[in-house]
């Protein structure tokens, strides 16, 4: 395994305090958000790791899927998708749901939260347009450590 | 104690207590205002770092030191702040700024679990921790200059300055006022003290009088025995006479009676004269024309000025005047018997009175009133006097003549009398030339002749 995607299993862990999504995506007070990742599998037990000691309020829980329809995709919280058809697919169903779905830089598609890797730093893109158009809120904290954010238009 | 202090001493005592309780004031209220700055700058301070610690989370959380180190820089625009730092779970530094004061490289477990302030000499460092969700995951640390002593001091010199200058006011107020009423005691003191001396000697100018009065009784004594006597022995020899007649059987015992009843008028009228001396005798003034009373009384001046003398009278006055006349006749005859003794070998008196508007003081006369007067001038053609006797004859007792002879009150009488009419006298004399006596009294106010 990479050591980048070490660091990308404590970020995607590390995003969650950051991120609100509507009351409605929980199924209780007390539901956990959940962590898809659609297709391969390049965290390992790295992300449960991540996921056991992470900060926040909810608890983490990392599912493993196959694929991921706008039915099924929407008990995730937050979609990691692999370079493959299935992701890809994943992303486009989910476009207009309130679900985080996260890409990589070197993938044809484009999630909310997009990796890149600059001066060996794993860095981020968010769209945060997308985001609050599907009813999620992402923290200005969180936005001001991206590398770009594309802004939602009625906003500052 | 208190016993020994005076009145007025309060005041200085309590000006003094003010000022003591106003400096006293004014040292708690720069403290306190001390406290509370320092207070209130903890607070700022601590604030500003827990505004750090919340904006750092993320920064933090994603490990993210040059996001952490951008919201560090932002607080460089704060001049109070001497560094900051920016520290992860681990307590390892993650950002700072410094400016000159060192950051401590990392921090204990337990700064990143509470908050806390430090105040060491003039820095004071704060550090809070950077939670998220309610986990600490960093902490920041603050460290701002707290003002120096010295410009605390400088701070509240101007206020020390007031209050001091407050209190010295106050201070030399009360000295004044204190000094002002010493001088205030001293004042009644000698006031009383003048007062007490002015009484006595009043006390003792009215003994003088007493004994002057009881000197001129005296000396008065001689004259008026001696007037009296005569008197008394003229009214008896006519009494013998009238009782060695009535003895023999005669008829004609009339004149010894008449004679008697004189003498013993005279004795009445010298009485009359020492109560007018004495100014007891009740005035009655009245309307009188001066010449009809000079007229009235030829008969009486010529038995005055005895069969030496030629009378002369020019009675040209038409004014009334207000006077008393039985004083007025006994003027005119005190003036006659002054003229006649003047003239022992005999000579001319010459009664004048005139209408005179005075406009100008009449020679000696201090106290004028300009106006009508109506002028009586007895005139003889004696021996005169002596510059020297002119001025003192009014004075009381004051007499040429013999011992026995006159008391010296004629004149003096007369003129206090005039003098009390609102008139005045006039003597007008040299050795040789004769004596010239003018009264002037005032015309009668509803004279409208």
């Amino acid at each position: 395994m990479l050591p980048e995607y070490t660091v990308k299993a404590a970020y995607l862990t590390k995003f969650v305090p950051f991120i609100e999504w509507p009351d409605a995506v929980f199924a209780s007070a007390a539901a956990p958000v959940t962590i898809c990742i659609v297709g391969e599998d390049p965290f390992g037990a790295t992300l449960d790791t991540a996921a056991a000691v992470a900060a926040g309020g909810r608890k983490l829980a990392v599912r493993r899927i196959p694929e991921a329809n706008a039915e099924t995709g929407t008990d995730c919280q937050i979609v990691y998708v692999s370079d493959s058809q299935a992701g890809y697919d994943a992303v486009d169903a989910l476009r207009d749901k309130p679900v985080i779905t996260v890409t990589e830089s070197t993938m044809r598609a484009r999630g909310i939260i997009n990796f890149l890797t600059l001066d060996n730093h794993v860095r981020f893109d968010i769209d945060e347009a997308a985001a609050e158009k599907n009813g999620v809120h992402i923290s200005s904290k969180l936005l001001s450590l991206a590398h770009s954010v594309t802004r939602r238009s009625d906003g500052p | 104690m208190m016993q020994v202090l005076k009145n007025r001493d309060l005041p200085i005592i309590a000006a003094l207590t003010a000022a003591l309780l106003l400096l006293l004031a004014g040292i708690a209220m720069a403290r306190f205002e001390d406290q509370l700055y320092a207070t209130q700058q903890t607070r700022d301070v601590a604030e500003q770092a827990q505004i750090l610690a919340a904006s750092v989370t993320a920064a933090v959380s994603f490990g993210d030191r040059q996001a952490a180190q951008e919201y560090v820089d932002a607080l460089k625009v704060n001049p109070d702040l001497r560094g900051a730092g920016v520290y992860d779970a681990k307590g390892k530094l993650v950002a700072k700024f410094s400016r000159g004061n060192a950051l401590p490289a990392s921090l204990d477990g337990t700064h990143l679990r509470a908050p806390g302030a430090v105040s060491r000499g003039d820095a004071l460092t704060v550090t809070a921790p950077v939670a998220m969700a309610g986990r600490s995951i960093g902490a920041v640390t603050l460290i701002a200059i707290t003002e120096p002593a010295q410009r605390r001091i400088a701070r509240y010199a101007g206020l020390v300055l007031l209050v001091t200058m407050g209190a010295l006011v106050i201070g030399v107020l009360a000295f004044s006022q204190a000094a002002l009423a010493r001088r205030a005691g001293q004042l009644f003191e000698v006031n009383s003290r003048l007062q007490t001396e002015m009484a006595e000697r009043q006390k003792t100018e009215e003994a003088l009088r007493q004994s002057h009065k009881m000197e001129a009784v005296g000396q008065l004594s001689g004259g008026i025995a001696h007037d009296f006597n005569n008197l008394i022995m003229i009214a008896k020899s006519n009494l013998r006479m009238l009782q060695k007649k009535s003895a023999q059987g005669g008829s004609q015992t009339g004149q010894y009676v008449v004679s008697a009843d004189e003498a013993l008028d005279r004795a009445a009228h010298l009485t009359q004269r020492i109560l007018a001396f004495s100014r007891r005798q009740p005035l009655t003034p009245q309307p009188v024309r001066l010449s009809e009373l000079v007229a009235g009384m030829a008969e009486l001046i010529r038995h005055s000025a005895g069969e030496g003398v030629k009378i002369h009278t020019d009675l040209k006055a038409r004014w009334w005047t207000l006077c008393d006349v039985n004083q007025m006749e006994n003027v005119i005859l005190n003036l006659a018997i002054n003229a006649r003794d003047a003239m022992p070998e005999g000579g001319s008196l010459t009664i004048e009175t005139h209408d005179v508007a005075l406009k100008k003081p009449p020679p000696d006369v201090a106290e004028f009133v300009p106006g009508d007067y109506v002028s009586l001038v007895v005139r003889d053609s004696g021996e005169g006097m002596s510059e020297e006797v002119r001025q003192r004859a009014l004075d009381p007792f004051f007499t040429t003549k013999p011992q026995g002879k006159g008391t010296g009150l004629g004149l003096s009488m007369t003129f206090g009398y005039v003098r009390q009419s609102n008139g005045y006298l006039v003597i007008d004399s040299a050795p040789g030339k004769g004596t010239r006596v003018t009264i002037f009294m005032p015309r009668h106010p509803e004279d409208e002749s």
